[in-house]
């Protein structure tokens, strides 16, 4: 038996922090070991929220390496893969009358980002209790800097610690997409609300009372503006 | 064949260049993972510059196809078939039931050193030769940039660079690693190929060891698998021979390359005819005033 794993020693399954499904295993329907950090600008979309309805997932290319911080800047590598993009199934983007390498917007509750759409059949929809739940696909290596640039997967995210080692998931969250460019300037802060309100609930996390009820929470998991 | 690793001939070195042995790149895209690794090791090697960086939106494939700046291009492939003996799902939604095949292929494209090469044959320059292990150099040195080995490549390999990369107008395609090889190394492509997917060797343990393969993959369910070595085509077979699942067209591979010059004789022939009838036709004129 593995020693001093804080969530384990079996496995077994939770949803991610932001799912589009509540868990069917158990009543609570995130890791309780799980450490969420709570404030304003990071806050989770409740399972099956309607204005997320599309899981969006995060990964990495082989032409590029972490967040591209180097590969970006290497000619020979950028070259390879050269510009955001979100993959999508041909369901999904026939649904929002998406074309192969039309510019859409990725929106989550902590951002929005512009990306062309890749579409693709690699890319299936999942059956979840029954509803199909599409998936949107992100790589992760674009930034503001470099030979090629794009919009920044990382703006998306939560931020949480997996138990264990504290890294964020970052391979299943929830989202929307909108066809078209991203606005910028003081358009991008506009769109934003539209798509996700920037005011939101107190409750930041879905299951913040029901688990940290009468704790100060631990760590620097609380030290957010807003957290008291 | 699979599962021997750094024991293959991708590693070792080797005298082929002083043996005058004939060699080759036999690919196979079963094993091949998409990693583009061949591309850039070439580029490394070969001081290629880059041409741009253009999403093209075709699967992961952002390179296109060969050219001046592109030796070796990693084909991109989604196609609505069964892969082997891969299990097929059959859920898929607006189809309705029954299977749905689906399958991602990956080929390493490559200069195909043509027995018969339409530009070599081509360059009025002298600047593409023959090399001793039978692959085809262009001498960029001594290249005038022409165009016309462009014209002629069967496989639209060879191309001219544009301004304003280094060394722009003149033609440029993979080169074997000719440089390499005179040192004993295998050329770059081969050498970092981590599935050996790009096997370099003696063309005629390539030959037995792709016949193989093609056996082999055939009994495990591969029926579409064959080999694309066109020796029975004016071409004469190449020294980069590749293994590919179903169809050459779908990996713009022509199905029958044909070099150029095999159109000389029927074209002088007509060219004659028609000089022969010109002249009839004046000192006809000329008769009847």
């Amino acid at each position: 038996m593995p020693k001093g794993l804080k969530d384990g020693p079996f496995p077994t399954h939770y949803e991610p922090l932001e799912s589009p499904v509540s868990n069917e295993l158990y009543s609570h329907d995130t890791n309780p070991a799980e450490q969420w950090f709570a404030r304003q600008e990071n806050r989770f979309a409740p399972p099956g929220d309607p204005r997320f309805p599309y899981v969006l997932t995060t990964y990495r290319l082989t032409e590029h390496h972490t967040a591209g911080g180097m590969s970006r800047f290497l000619s020979h590598l950028a070259k390879l893969q050269p510009e955001m993009f979100a993959e999508i199934s041909p369901e999904l983007a026939t649904q929002h009358k998406i074309n192969n390498a039309d510019y859409i917007c990725v929106v989550t509750l902590r951002g929005a980002i512009e990306a062309r759409a890749l579409v693709s059949r690699r890319i299936r929809p999942l059956a979840l209790n029954g509803k199909t739940v599409h998936q949107v696909a992100l790589p992760y290596h674009y930034g503001t800097a470099g030979l090629v640039r794009g919009g920044a997967a990382n703006d998306l995210l939560t931020i949480s610690g997996e138990p264990n080692v504290t890294i964020m998931e970052a391979k299943a969250l929830t989202c929307n997409i909108v066809p078209g460019r991203l606005p910028r300037g003081p358009a991008f802060a506009e769109f934003l609300n539209k798509y996700a309100p920037q005011t939101g609930p107190t409750i930041l996390h879905p299951e913040e009372r029901s688990f940290r009820k009468g704790q100060s929470g631990g760590g620097h998991a609380h030290e957010g503006k807003t957290w008291m | 064949m699979i599962g021997e690793g750094t024991q293959s001939t991708n590693q070792r070195r080797h005298n082929y260049l002083q043996e005058n042995v004939e060699v080759g790149f036999f690919t196979d895209p079963t094993v091949c993972i998409g990693c583009k690794a061949c591309e850039v090791a070439c580029k490394e090697w070969n001081e290629v510059p880059d041409d741009g960086f253009t999403w093209l939106g075709n699967s992961y494939d952002n390179t296109g196809h060969l050219g001046a700046s592109t030796w070796r291009h990693v084909l991109f492939l989604e196609q609505d078939r069964q892969k082997g003996s891969q299990i097929v799902s059959s859920h898929s939604l607006g189809s309705g039931d029954g299977e749905d095949p689906f399958r991602w292929v990956f080929l390493s494209d490559v200069c195909k050193h043509c027995e018969e090469a339409g530009c070599l044959e081509a360059c009025p320059t002298g600047a593409i030769v023959r090399t001793e292990v039978g692959s085809v150099l262009v001498q960029n040195d001594v290249c005038n940039g022409c165009g016309y080995c462009v014209v002629s490549c069967p496989f639209g390999v060879i191309d001219r660079r544009p301004q304003p990369l280094p060394d722009a107008g003149g033609a440029f395609k993979c080169t074997f690693c000719y440089d390499r090889q005179k040192s004993g190394l295998p050329p770059a492509c081969a050498k970092v190929c981590p599935t050996e997917s790009i096997v370099f060797g003696r063309l005629d343990d390539l030959r037995a060891r792709a016949t193989q393969r093609v056996q082999q993959l055939r009994e495990h369910g591969y029926a579409d698998a064959q080999l694309y070595d066109p020796i029975d085509t004016s071409v004469r077979g190449t020294h980069a021979f590749f293994l590919i699942l179903g169809e050459p067209e779908a990996y713009g591979l022509p199905p029958k390359p044909q070099v150029p010059t095999i159109h000389l004789k029927s074209a002088w022939t007509a060219a004659f005819a028609t000089a022969i009838g010109a002249l009839i036709a004046t000192l006809c004129a000329f008769a009847f005033l």
